[in-house]
């Protein structure tokens, strides 16, 4: 019998297959299984509604996507009264994503949310104008975020960074010393994309995230750091398209993966990665998800 | 309800400027409604990543239709698929419409498409078309054929769907309108249409990247906030609608 548990400082999951945030919703409901993955993370939420960037918000590059979505959501009541309930339905842990921009936002909102596996702190979205990526490139506000959050809530705290911090390894130590229970490595990374007619960016806010297969070895690397150089529990992201991908980020240290882009590309894709990853432990021979993991040397 | 599968395209034509895909698939008759679209991609490819949202052409108990306009390096992909060969399909997606009976229709362009495919829920009507050359005018013999009044402009000849419009302004009166055409042209029907924009319905064309209501990128404004294409759209009351 294979075992695809994963258990890390108070989160459990049956399998390492997380839905990123930012990617879905609950409509997805009806073509992703729910029932069938370790976990989700619902998208970057804030106290208040925030109504997002102005159109375009999205573009491809090559093997990928670029975003500047500005983290439009509806606020933490709405999350609370009509997204949790019907999330709750099914048989996965449940995380929320969340974004402020100050301390003391991250602070009332992280009192606000309960009844989920985790909160996953977001300092590392390229696109709005305060927080995001400026919290997440420096250690003393990562760690004050961090903290700020940790002494609000008894639930697991997962910190979600920027791949634009100069020294990622020095930014997950400062979330381990606030009291993280691990780290999401990585947001987006930032981009441009210029509009050859108009001679001017095509967002709006100039900057965008690139994700997809893209950035996978980039973000990979960042993972590998993170896991060598801090004793914190990496969930790795960026670029995940299939089962191969999953066990290239367990064997470079992460405990867990998140799915993003990849669902736009395939909805079906985390279910497919999950039957992969079973029949290639069976062909193996494996039992767990430590027979796959061997340590990577210098 | 949506669903995602690899369908077989049965048919590959050429129709004026365009493409037309026939895609076999006996569910989507009994599910797909008036102003629902689909978002259309290559199996087993990352390149292009995203998914096209087109409209239906045409629903029947055994297939599918969709008009595919080459605009860039994914829909010149789309267009080359052989009869045979395999598209992703997610749909279908959107917010269905209660057609009326009898109505005016805009089109501009490839905008007929969702247009031709709303005639077909409606009894009678009038439709404004027009395209950049008259042999571009495709599908008015056959909306002619389901009863409708049709009126057609080309740009080489004599103007544009606004000209047209402008000329006839007293038809929108008393009727329900639907456009769908290029941005720029709802932005200046929107300008010469006054009141009747009141009665007017508009298929909104977004970026996107799920269809799913997942990555918030089909933004449009709607009064003073954004509403989603994929979840509240396609067709929006043109009143409503705040163009850039």
């Amino acid at each position: 019998m294979i075992d695809l548990t994963v258990s890390f400082n108070g989160i459990k999951l049956k399998n390492p297959i997380i839905l990123a945030s930012g990617v879905w919703d609950l409509p997805y409901t009806e073509i992703v299984d729910f029932n069938k993955l370790g976990g989700v993370v619902y998208k970057g939420i804030s106290l208040k509604p925030r109504e997002g960037n102005p159109t375009p918000r999205i573009t491809e590059t090559p093997c990928g996507v670029i975003n500047s979505i500005g983290l439009a959501n509806k606020g933490v009541e709405n999350f609370n009264k009509e997204v949790l309930p019907l999330l709750k339905k099914f048989d996965t842990a449940i995380f929320v994503n969340i974004f402020g921009e100050s301390i003391e936002d991250f602070s009332r909102i992280s009192e606000k949310i309960s009844d989920v596996s985790g909160i996953e702190v977001n300092i590392s979205c390229p696109n709005v104008k305060k927080g995001g990526v400026s919290f997440g490139r420096d250690p003393k506000t990562a760690y004050a975020i961090t903290k700020a959050v940790c002494k609000n809530t008894s639930l697991p705290v997962i910190v979600k960074l920027t791949p634009a911090a100069s020294n990622i390894v020095e930014i997950a130590q400062a979330c381990l010393d606030g009291g993280a229970s691990a780290v999401t490595a990585c947001n987006t990374f930032q981009g441009l994309v210029i509009d050859i007619e108009s001679k001017k960016p095509l967002f709006d806010k100039v900057v965008g995230g690139v994700s997809g297969p893209a950035i996978k070895p980039q973000a990979l690397y960042k993972i590998y750091q993170i896991s060598k150089g801090v004793e914190i529990p990496v969930i790795g992201s960026g670029g995940i398209t299939n089962y191969k991908d999953v066990l290239e980020y367990l064997i470079a240290g992460a405990k867990s993966i998140q799915l993003g882009s990849v669902i736009f590309n395939n909805p079906l894709a985390p279910m497919e990665i999950i039957d992969n990853i079973i029949k290639y432990m069976n062909e193996k021979g494996y039992r767990n998800l430590k027979d796959i993991r061997e340590c990577i040397d210098e | 309800m949506a669903s995602f599968q690899i369908l077989p395209v049965i048919e590959n034509r050429v129709v004026g400027p365009y493409t037309l895909l026939r895609v076999e698939d006996k569910k989507m008759h009994s599910i797909a409604k008036c102003g629902h679209f689909i978002m259309v991609g290559l199996p087993n490819s990352m390149d292009p990543f995203l998914l096209r949202p087109i409209s239906f052409l045409s629903v029947d108990e055994k297939s599918f239709t969709i008009l595919i306009k080459v605009k860039g390096k994914g829909t010149e992909k789309l267009s080359k698929v052989k009869e045979g060969e395999s598209l992703k399909i997610l749909g279908p997606l959107g917010k269905a419409l209660e057609p009326p009976e009898n109505g005016i229709l805009i089109a501009g362009g490839i905008g007929i498409a969702p247009l031709y495919y709303q005639s077909e829920w409606m009894k009678s009507g009038v439709l404004f078309y027009g395209a950049k050359r008259e042999k571009d005018l495709v599908f008015k013999e056959e909306i002619k054929d389901r009863g409708f009044i049709v009126n057609t402009i080309s740009e080489e000849k004599r103007g544009t769907v606004v000209d047209l419009i402008s000329e006839n302004l007293n038809f929108l009166k008393g009727k329900k309108t639907f456009v769908c055409g290029p941005e720029s042209m709802i932005k200046e029907l929107k300008g010469i249409i006054g009141d009747y924009a009141k009665d007017t319905f508009v298929y909104i064309e977004r970026r996107m990247g799920c269809g799913l209501g997942g990555c918030k990128s089909c933004a449009v404004k709607v009064y003073s906030e954004y509403k989603l294409v994929c979840q509240d759209g396609p067709i929006f009351p043109l009143h409503e609608v705040k163009f850039d």
